[in-house]
């Protein structure tokens, strides 16, 4: 293609490159080299498709999706990994010591815009170092058939307390009661990383790192 | 010819190889056209039916053939003492045929093992020898080694030792890596609970053929009951039944006792063809030969012109209508360019005109421009891509086929890719040589350039025949492969640009041609001896050029199929990056 020199048009002197128009030369015309062009594109896309299906040299539709060859995905048998910051199944974090981090404040279940949270706040015993600072969830529990997966709930925890990072999609399952997820099953759910707990760190009251304050201080 | 018990049942025999072999190529066909038009564009294709079989079983398919080559080759070493003369070339074949099996049990073992991982001590060890193309190269050179000393120890004072270490080394070398491969193989899948047959997908378009059998047969209310159900048929009989006249191989030669056909003769000479005793592999022997296709290929058009106008449905009948004119507009150049061909092998037999080609030149060198537009008009006469106007999805739904469902509707879709096979069959049997191969005759390998002999090595008849029948079948598949291959590359034209094309283009080259073929050929036959040496010469030139391009086709094969693959990871994504941390996802069960 020749380089033109641009054009100043219109009023506001739009400039444009010209583009030249495709040749009807007599190879062209004559349609049979043409034929030929494409039925050798088409030809090494199939051999070259054929070989790496066949020698196991396909790409990895995961991670070399931008080279040349076939890039399916054979769902179900292979994945794409969901993003890191999908939003999967939920899941309750817990403490070094296995309890959730949750203090059942009921700030998720207000954010949520779906309703699908219900906790059932529960108080420590008497003498709990923690009985007076927070409280802990009875029940919690999410109905994922009504979820809408916005993850307003992450973002309104203040504990880090429930995250949607387990990279589970939801699961199809028989009937709408199976869709209720109680406590321990929220618990039960790991990270990506494999862990039940988060890299917040966790200041339990009585610490020394405990930012808030603190009946022992007074 | 009086009808025998024998010829009755060799004509019954021949049928049968002839229909089962067009209708199995045109159910492959159906998958290839699926599976290559997805590897053209970059896809997968169809490949989600399978057949769950019994480990056992699965272990058997591996074990048991290995166990009937074992059975064989040990039969042929201990049983059948070879004479004197031949044990050199026994020694050759066996040898070489060691080394060749030797080598691919490797390199699949060693690519099993790079795909799927170390699972023992010798998959560790095979996978210390790194690169499975080391094994290649290895071999490679093993075959030259073995070839070269097997050439210069034949004569000398070693040669009966040499002899004796390449029959029974190579013959052990042979067993022993065929029994190796098969046991492994079934070693290695013995914890599985079960394997799943998939066959690269060969199974989708059987389930397909299967389904259609089960679905309703729907004939619409006011349609015509018996042509409507007579129309499939006379569309996919004639495809079938012209094949008949194709011969797939040599005459085979028997003693002339026992009526006819008594022992097959170990060697036959290079010109004569024998009179007695003769086994024609083509089904029927007519004299019209050609003239049958054309009566044949012609009635095809009824069907597909009967099933638009009994269909009651107005595209039905436009693609009827469709299919008429057009197959009646190529039929003429179809007709037309095989009359050059007809002037030059001055015979309408098939079997005749392979036998011209085999003596002279093939029919595409003879005859290039007919080749080409014969090709081109039995494309169109296929109904196929980029001829399919007939059926044309974005105009008329489905053409002539609308009203149709369930096997009827099978049948049009069969009897297509049954032309398909068909005509790659008589294309291959006019334009390049059918049964024959370059240097090879009916008594064995000439290498003859003019007077100069390069290479000559006397063959057994039934080995040049079935070597014959076997280039005859890989013609065909490859005209049937370069059929889909042009459905994959080209749009559909329009109906007057497909008119223009046939009337305007293609019926006055074939005119042309057919005047340039008479002068010249006037102009070789009057032109004296001196003309004729000079035309087998130039015939020669085109057996080496043939041979040569195979060679070298192959060669580039091979070399395409070695070459190193290099793919880059692009691991920008989050996504990327939790496959690759996962060992990535290509290797799961289901890849093909």
């Amino acid at each position: 293609m020749k380089n033109e020199p641009a054009l100043a048009l219109g009023p506001n002197k739009v400039t444009g490159t010209t583009v030249a128009r495709p040749q009807r030369t007599a190879s062209v015309q004559t349609y049979i080299p043409e034929i030929a062009k494409g039925l050798g594109i088409t030809m090494k896309h199939f051999f070259q498709n054929t070989k790496e299906m066949v020698f196991g040299q396909r790409n990895d539709p995961n991670t070399e999706a931008i080279e040349d060859g076939i890039n399916c995905v054979s769902y179900p048998e292979q994945k794409r990994p969901y993003p890191a910051r999908s939003r999967g199944m939920h899941r309750l974090t817990q403490r070094d010591d296995g309890s959730p981090r949750c203090v059942a404040c009921l700030c998720c279940s207000t954010a949520c815009p779906a309703q699908c949270i219900h906790i059932e706040a529960g108080e420590y015993p008497e003498g709990d170092p923690r009985r007076g600072y927070e409280r802990f969830p009875q029940r919690f529990v999410i109905d994922e058939l009504r979820c809408i997966f916005c993850g307003f709930c992450v973002e309104a925890c203040p504990c880090d307390a429930i995250r949607m990072d387990t990279g589970i999609h939801a699961a199809p399952y028989d009937s709408r009661e199976q869709f209720i997820f109680e406590k321990d099953i929220l618990m039960s759910f790991p990270g990506r990383d494999g862990s039940h707990l988060t890299a917040n760190p966790r200041h339990e009251p009585g610490e020394g790192s405990h930012p808030g304050s603190d009946r022992e201080r007074h | 010819m009086t009808l025998t018990l024998v010829s009755f049942l060799l004509f019954v025999l021949k049928a049968f190889v002839v229909v089962m072999f067009a209708m199995n190529v045109a159910v492959i066909l159906t998958w290839v056209d699926r599976r290559q038009g997805a590897m053209i564009q970059d896809r997968i294709g169809p490949n989600r039916a399978v057949a769950w079989i019994p480990t056992v079983v699965a272990q058997g398919i591996a074990v048991g053939p290995a166990l009937a080559v074992v059975a064989g080759v040990g039969f042929v070493v201990l049983k059948l003492e070879p004479p004197p003369e031949e044990l050199g070339q026994r020694a050759m074949l066996f040898s070489q045929l060691g080394i060749l099996f030797t080598w691919l049990t490797g390199v699949v073992l060693a690519g099993k093992v790079q795909n799927r991982g170390v699972l023992n001590s010798f998959d560790a060890w095979l996978y210390s020898l790194g690169d499975p193309r080391r094994i290649f190269y290895a071999g490679l050179f093993a075959h030259f080694v073995a070839l070269f000393v097997g050439l210069a120890l034949n004569d000398s004072a070693f040669g009966g030792q040499v002899r004796a270490i390449g029959y029974g080394g190579g013959a052990g070398l042979l067993i022993l890596s065929v029994l190796f491969g098969a046991v492994y193989a079934a070693y290695s899948i013995r914890n599985e609970p079960r394997i799943g047959l998939r066959l690269a997908g060969l199974l989708h378009p059987a389930a397909d053929g299967l389904k259609t059998i089960f679905k309703e047969d729907f004939i619409p209310p006011n349609a015509d009951r018996f042509l409507h159900s007579l129309a499939p048929f006379i569309s996919f009989f004639p495809a079938l039944v012209v094949m008949a006249v194709i011969p797939f191989g040599d005459t085979l030669c028997f003693t002339p006792d026992h009526g006819g056909l008594g022992q097959l003769l170990s060697s036959v000479p290079r010109g004569a063809v024998c009179t007695e005793g003769a086994l024609r592999l083509q089904v029927v022997d007519l004299d019209v030969g050609l003239l049958y296709f054309f009566a044949l290929a012609g009635t095809g058009i009824v069907g597909a012109a009967l099933a638009g106008w009994a269909s009651d449905n107005k595209y039905s009948l436009l693609g009827g209508v469709r299919a008429a004119s057009q197959m009646v507009s190529y039929e003429v150049t179809m007709g037309l360019t095989l009359v050059g061909a007809v002037m030059v092998y001055g015979t309408l037999r098939v079997d005749k005109m392979i036998e011209w080609q085999s003596q002279n030149a093939w029919g595409i060198f003879v005859q290039p421009v007919a080749f080409f537009l014969f090709f081109t008009a039995s494309v169109a006469e296929s109904k196929r891509i980029p001829f399919d106007i007939p059926e044309g999805e974005s105009e008329i739904v489905a053409g002539y086929f609308t009203e149709y469902a369930g096997m009827k509707f099978a049948m049009f879709f069969f009897a297509e890719y049954i032309a398909v096979v068909t005509s790659a069959g008589l294309m291959s049997a006019l334009f390049l040589g059918g049964w024959d191969l370059p240097f090879l005759y009916r008594d064995g390998l000439h290498v003859t350039i003019g007077q100069t002999v390069l290479f000559e090595q006397a063959l057994p008849h039934v080995v040049i025949v079935i070597v014959g029948a076997l280039g005859f079948v890989l013609k065909t598949i490859t005209l049937c492969w370069l059929q889909l291959m042009i459905r994959w590359t080209l749009p559909r034209f329009r109906y007057d640009q497909l008119m223009r094309l046939g009337w305007r283009k293609l019926l006055p080259a074939s005119l042309a041609n057919i005047t340039a073929t008479g002068l010249i050929v006037m102009t070789i036959v009057t032109g004296g001896p001196a003309v004729g040496a000079f035309m087998a010469l130039l015939a020669d030139y085109s057996k080496a050029f043939v041979a040569l391009a195979g060679l070298g086709g192959f060669i580039y094969f091979v070399v395409f199929l070695v070459k190193p693959v290099h793919k880059r990871q692009t691991l920008s994504s989050s996504s990327a990056q939790y496959a690759a941390a996962a060992g990535g996802t290509r290797s799961a069960r289901m890849s093909a």
